[in-house]
């Protein structure tokens, strides 16, 4: 069998509550640094939990002339625009036909929906409220003219846009794929959450015994993606594989004992041709809700094995809340940041030890080490789990 | 890219519900019944899902055993079928457990559950050229000996947001109808090839058989089926800017079926 076509990482921009550009949100994560807030651009004084991870003002470009005022595809054009710096993207010589967008969203544009119910009659509110309006926008934005497609695989979203922009790169229908995740913070996330009541008052505390829940955050997260062999210069990393698999459990928590979470990280080192005896580090999907901490690090320690206990196994959603469509793409941002820098990211506010909860967290502060081949997961609504496999530059 | 081979294809189309000719601007699906507690609150739109999946076990003489497991992927697309979950509770009109339901990702849960699909999924949001890059998805699943099978189910409903859509006639082209499909494809023997330009000019006039938007692409297939094509299929589609078209050969599959 043919090896498979290697995808490099080449660059990543972000817009994030904790730093509007890579290097920002990096320096965040390693101090520690938290980006929940009260919540300000939207009313919430008739909800129970009112703070999460806000980005207070979009800062990163002063004209946003041709950019509708539409929340989503400003994160997104932000990140993007830190993506063009950090990549030189403009610069490269491309063929726009043979560039593509492919973003994962939990939520889309649906604050253009509540503002079309509200009266809003102008056209573009509709177009602008499908889930892949802000994708479209951003395309346009970029100039790229080859495949645009949004994937909304609720809170794994950003793995999945990952994994089928390298798939477009592997099958020879883009040379250069801008990929990653978004979401807003809006009434309609807060109010569901809220209605849920799987937000806490307290701090996000990812494993921790004390957690009692998740706070929601907004963002943009992309990458550059290339065929290995068309890059010629410095590159963060390569993504190796992916899987997925349902739960098919229930429509909104997930299956207590993380079968479906165990078969995609299974699923994603064979895509990588790894084992587990070579995963370095764990980007966990951390939401510090009380079930999801317990089921992740049971599914872990059945994926990996002995190895479980033997890496450092991370969560960055203490800094940022729960970012949604944005949270995976900028965990695997994190692993490949770490392994460049040689640093991991501690979790933020995880003081108490849960004996159910029994692997190595990185606790307290960030830890010197230098990964090589990282796993991220993924959980979401509809019993969506996702697993990246990462390997250092 | 070795193409996949139809093992079944199960479609549901509001036209088929109404008098040939209707000039009614949304022709609609019934909300189907299902017994049991369980979807006492779901949505039509995944009621909808659950009904194309058995139109397709139908079409395939097979039983939901044939599909249950971890060896078959789900891909789920849409435009807009979330729209009137999104605007119901907006509007306050549902409660904790509709919030559940805003989510796309919630259309093929309720599938996986009922049919105990446990796979490799994927869910694309787009029109009819999201729907042929899921075939061509569902293929490269199969030939990578990620799945046995895969269904590529495709939901689409307006009624509840026919004010909206109202207001955007003039970007829409004929009457929407609504519709559910899902089909059901094997490893197969022919050729699979997607060719996608964008910058495409707006298209004129009416669509053939009305507004599927996602589910445009099922719809014709079914029909190609019913037709007894016998030559390779070609199917296409637009979407914000967006022409796609998927050439297939080898779509027929030697199990059993009506599709086969």
């Amino acid at each position: 069998m043919a090896t498979p076509e290697r995808v490099a990482l080449v660059a990543a921009g972000v817009v994030t509550p904790i730093g509007q550009d890579l290097e920002a949100f990096w320096s965040a994560l390693v101090t520690g640094a938290s980006g929940i807030s009260q919540i300000e651009r939207v009313p919430v004084a008739d909800l129970r939990v009112q703070r999460g991870g806000e980005v207070k003002k979009v800062g990163r470009i002063k004209d946003w002339r041709g950019v509708p005022d539409c929340r989503a595809t400003r994160l997104l054009v932000a990140a993007a625009d830190d993506l063009c710096t950090q990549s030189g993207l403009r610069a490269l010589p491309l063929d726009p036909a043979r560039v593509a967008v492919v973003v994962g969203t939990a939520l889309g544009g649906v604050e253009e929906g509540e503002k079309a119910l509200a009266g809003d009659r102008s056209r573009r509110r509709l177009r602008d409220a499908l889930y892949d309006g802000p994708g479209a926008r951003l395309a346009g934005w970029l100039g790229a003219r080859g495949p645009v497609i949004t994937v909304s695989t609720a809170c794994a979203s950003g793995a999945t846009a990952l994994a089928v922009g390298a798939d477009l790169l592997r099958s020879g229908q883009a040379d250069a794929v801008v990929a990653g995740g978004y979401d807003a913070l809006c009434r309609f996330v807060l109010r569901g959450f809220d209605a849920l009541r799987s937000m806490t008052r307290d701090e996000v505390r990812p494993f921790d015994r004390r957690r009692s829940g998740l706070l929601l955050g907004e963002a943009g997260a992309l990458a550059l993606l290339m065929r290995e062999r068309d890059v010629a210069g410095p590159r963060l990393g390569t993504v190796l594989g992916y899987g997925s698999a349902s739960d098919g459990f229930h429509i909104a928590a997930p299956e207590p004992e993380g079968r479906g979470l165990e078969r995609a990280i299974t699923a994603a080192l064979a895509d990588a041709g790894v084992s587990a005896r070579d995963i370095d580090l764990v980007s966990a999907h951390g939401t510090a809700t009380p079930l999801n901490d317990r089921i992740e690090t049971a599914a872990l320690r059945r994926a990996l094995g002995p190895r479980a206990y033997q890496v450092p196994v991370n969560s960055i959603k203490g800094n940022l809340g729960h970012t949604m469509g944005a949270a995976a793409a900028l965990e695997a941002f994190m692993c490949l940041l770490a392994a460049q820098r040689g640093l991991i990211p501690p979790t933020l506010n995880l003081e108490e030890p849960d004996p159910e909860c029994d692997l190595d967290y990185v606790p307290g502060r960030a830890r010197a080490a230098r990964p090589r081949l990282m796993l991220s997961t993924s959980m979401g609504f509809g019993g969506c789990n996702g697993a990246l496999v990462l390997e250092a530059a | 890219m070795p193409a996949p081979a139809i093992r079944a294809l199960g479609v549901l189309s509001g036209q088929a519900r109404t008098a040939a000719g209707s000039p009614a601007p949304i022709l609609p699906l019934d909300r189907p019944h299902r017994p049991g507690d369980r979807f006492r609150r779901t949505t039509r739109e995944c009621l909808l899902a659950l009904a194309a999946v058995d139109a397709m076990l139908e079409d395939g003489n097979a039983g939901g055993e044939a599909i249950a497991g971890e060896r078959t992927a789900l891909l789920y697309v849409t435009a807009a079928a979330y729209g009137a979950s999104n605007q119901e509770f907006i509007e306050r009109r549902g409660g904790v457990v509709h919030f559940a339901y805003t989510a796309p990702a919630v259309v093929p849960a309720e599938v996986a559950i009922e049919f105990g699909l446990t796979g490799a999924y994927g869910i694309l949001i787009g029109g009819a050229p999201a729907t042929l890059r899921a075939i061509e998805q569902a293929a490269r699943l199969l030939d990578s000996g990620r799945c046995d099978r895969a269904l590529v189910l495709a939901v689409e409903i307006f009624e509840e947001c026919a004010d909206l859509y109202a207001r955007h006639r003039r970007l829409l082209r004929g009457p929407m109808v609504e519709t559910a499909a899902c089909l059901w494809l094997e490893r197969g023997e022919g050729e699979l090839h997607l060719q996608s330009v964008r910058g495409a000019r707006p298209a004129r006039g009416s669509a053939r058989g009305g507004e599927r938007f996602a589910a445009g692409p099922l719809a014709d297939l079914r029909e190609c089926l019913d037709r007894g094509a016998a030559g390779p299929v070609e199917l296409s589609g637009r979407w914000r800017g967006e022409d796609a078209r998927l050439r297939w050969s080898g779509v027929r599959s030697h199990a059993r079926g009506s599709a086969a």
